[in-house]
């Protein structure tokens, strides 16, 4: 393990120094993204200032949610998505089998040796319109409600990353898992609404086999001092536990899918 | 390459989406993930009103299913080609065939659509309208325009989309791209939110764009918020709109015939 972790900053450095060879196309790309999400959050503002509120949050409350929703996304997103998305292909083409004799842990290389600096756009926007929200919301900040926040905020990410490990995972054995991506990010987009405006249903959906109402809603409601529908008083405690919870799980499926990899290349 | 022979690949993609089927059971799911997301959002907005504005509930749910699924279909695939295509030098093969290059992506993504409709948007729809229900067009007229406005609509993101994947021959990638169209679209074309919710100005700005045809106009017609003679008058500025980014894309697609950087080998 302290080997693995010695080469990380190496990774990084290369990594990071490919992505700057096309610096123009990258700045591009950031700039894009975080317009792209800045239209939507637009699209929204402007329904909330039609209708006043969503299932009781108002535009102050719900930029906070989305802000959080995106940092917390990004974040987990960048130690991950585009990682292990490309699995796929590189056990259809025999090209995993490479990283599995490196002398370092496959997940830490996987992880590092492609970490996506691409977030930061995403990162700037949702910095800058938490900075915003969070002077705007009825909440009296104090040391103990900033760490929660954060707190929370790192479990989020922790549930992203571990979610994505997952469906990355899964292409070891099923050698097509891209298909669950589709599946993911249909909850993610729910993510970014209030829950308590779904069916109960999809609710508990979202709290358990799909738990990305942990990545911005749970955190944020508790924050805000609303209820949480299903969870009330644990809302504090599973927006805590969700992450590391996540992570453990992650991590069994990770070693179960690497044990269980036969290859599909030639 | 004679016109008849494009139906080919429109089929050939219809076909290649069969191999598959697991894409297709995700992609369905996700879609009945986001309509059901939209009908619980509108519910919640509406807070129990009868209508706003003069538009009901029911009319968003269909809204919804029309805006979202059908009209704004999956656009960031002939995008991803273009971009593939350029930077990995395959575009150098379509320019040695006889084929006409806007021609091929047209009807290949024909193809893709039509799968899409019959193996996702439908069997969605049908779940949608037994669960939640749809309402029927406003009116025969109204239900035969939408079919016109439908074409309409499918062309002008088409044409949009080729737009943004043939400036990958100068920028040389199209991920970004396609994230300005995103922009653009989730704020202009009404897919997620309809003209009528807008402040009158903005609504006024966004009413004479051409991303305005692509989800806005063809459902409003579907709901019968057009009368006859705008629906009319509509349909003849969307085609203007058509025939100008049609030109757009010919003579963009003229320029970068000549200036390709083939960077794959």
């Amino acid at each position: 393990m302290p080997r693995s972790l010695a080469v990380v900053p190496h990774l990084v450095r290369m990594y990071v120094r490919t992505r700057m060879e096309y610096r123009g196309a990258m700045l591009l790309a950031w700039f894009a993204q975080a317009l792209s999400y800045a239209a939507t959050y637009t699209a929204i503002a402007l329904l909330l200032l039609r209708f006043g509120n969503l299932g009781g949050w108002d535009w102050s409350e719900m930029a906070l949610l989305l802000s959080f929703h995106l940092l917390a996304y990004s974040i987990g997103a960048s130690l991950s998505f585009t990682q292990f998305r490309n699995i796929e292909e590189q056990v259809r083409l025999g090209t995993f089998d490479a990283v599995l004799i490196k002398p370092v842990s496959p997940w830490v290389y996987l992880v590092f040796s492609g970490l996506n600096i691409g977030y930061a756009g995403h990162i700037i926007l949702a910095v800058g319109l938490m900075a915003w929200a969070v002077t705007q919301v009825a909440v009296d900040w104090s040391v103990l409600t900033a760490l929660y926040f954060l707190a929370s905020l790192i479990s989020a990410a922790m549930v992203t990353a571990a979610i994505m490990t997952m469906i990355g995972a899964t292409a070891l054995v099923w050698v097509r898992s891209k298909h669950l991506f589709s599946i993911f990010f249909g909850f993610w987009e729910l993510a970014r609404y209030p829950l308590n405006i779904f069916p109960v249903p999809l609710q508990i959906l979202m709290l358990t086999v799909a738990p990305l109402g942990f990545l911005a809603f749970v955190p944020v409601a508790v924050t805000l001092g609303k209820p949480v529908p299903l969870l009330g008083d644990w809302a504090l405690f599973g927006s805590l536990a969700a992450g590391p919870l996540a992570v453990t799980l992650g991590a069994l499926h990770w070693r179960h899918c690497i044990r269980n990899y036969q290859g599909a290349g030639g | 390459m004679r016109a008849a022979a494009y139906p080919a690949f429109a089929l050939t993609a219809f076909q290649s989406r069969l191999v598959y089927r697991n894409q297709v059971w995700a992609s369905a799911f996700g879609d009945l993930v986001s309509i059901f997301a939209r009908v619980a959002i509108w519910t919640a907005l509406f807070a129990g009103a009868s209508q706003v504005d003069g538009i009901t509930l029911p009319e968003m749910v269909t809204y919804s299913l029309l805006a979202g699924p059908l009209l704004y279909w999956e656009y960031s695939r002939v995008l991803y080609d273009v971009g593939d295509a350029v930077r990995t030098g395959d575009v150098a093969v379509f320019l040695l065939k006889p084929l006409h290059y806007p021609s091929y992506l047209l009807s290949t993504h024909f193809g893709h659509f039509a799968f899409e409709c019959v193996a996702i948007v439908l069997p969605v729809g049908l779940i949608v309208g037994f669960t939640v229900g749809l309402l029927p067009p406003a009116s025969p007229f109204h239900g035969l325009m939408f079919f016109a406005y439908w074409a309409v609509s499918w062309l002008i993101l088409f044409t949009l989309a080729c737009l943004c994947g043939l400036l990958a021959f100068w920028l040389l990638t199209a991920f970004s791209l396609e994230w300005f169209l995103m922009a653009i679209m989730s704020l202009f074309s009404g897919a997620i939110i309809p003209l009528w919710f807008l402040p009158a100005p903005l609504a006024t700005a966004f009413g004479y764009m051409p991303f305005a045809w692509i989800s806005y106009y063809p459902s409003a017609v579907y709901l019968g918020k057009l009368d006859v003679a705008a629906t009319w008058a509509h349909l003849g500025i969307g085609l203007v709109w058509l025939a100008v980014l049609t030109a757009a894309v010919l003579a963009l697609w003229a320029k970068a015939r000549h200036r390709l950087i083939v960077q794959g080998g």
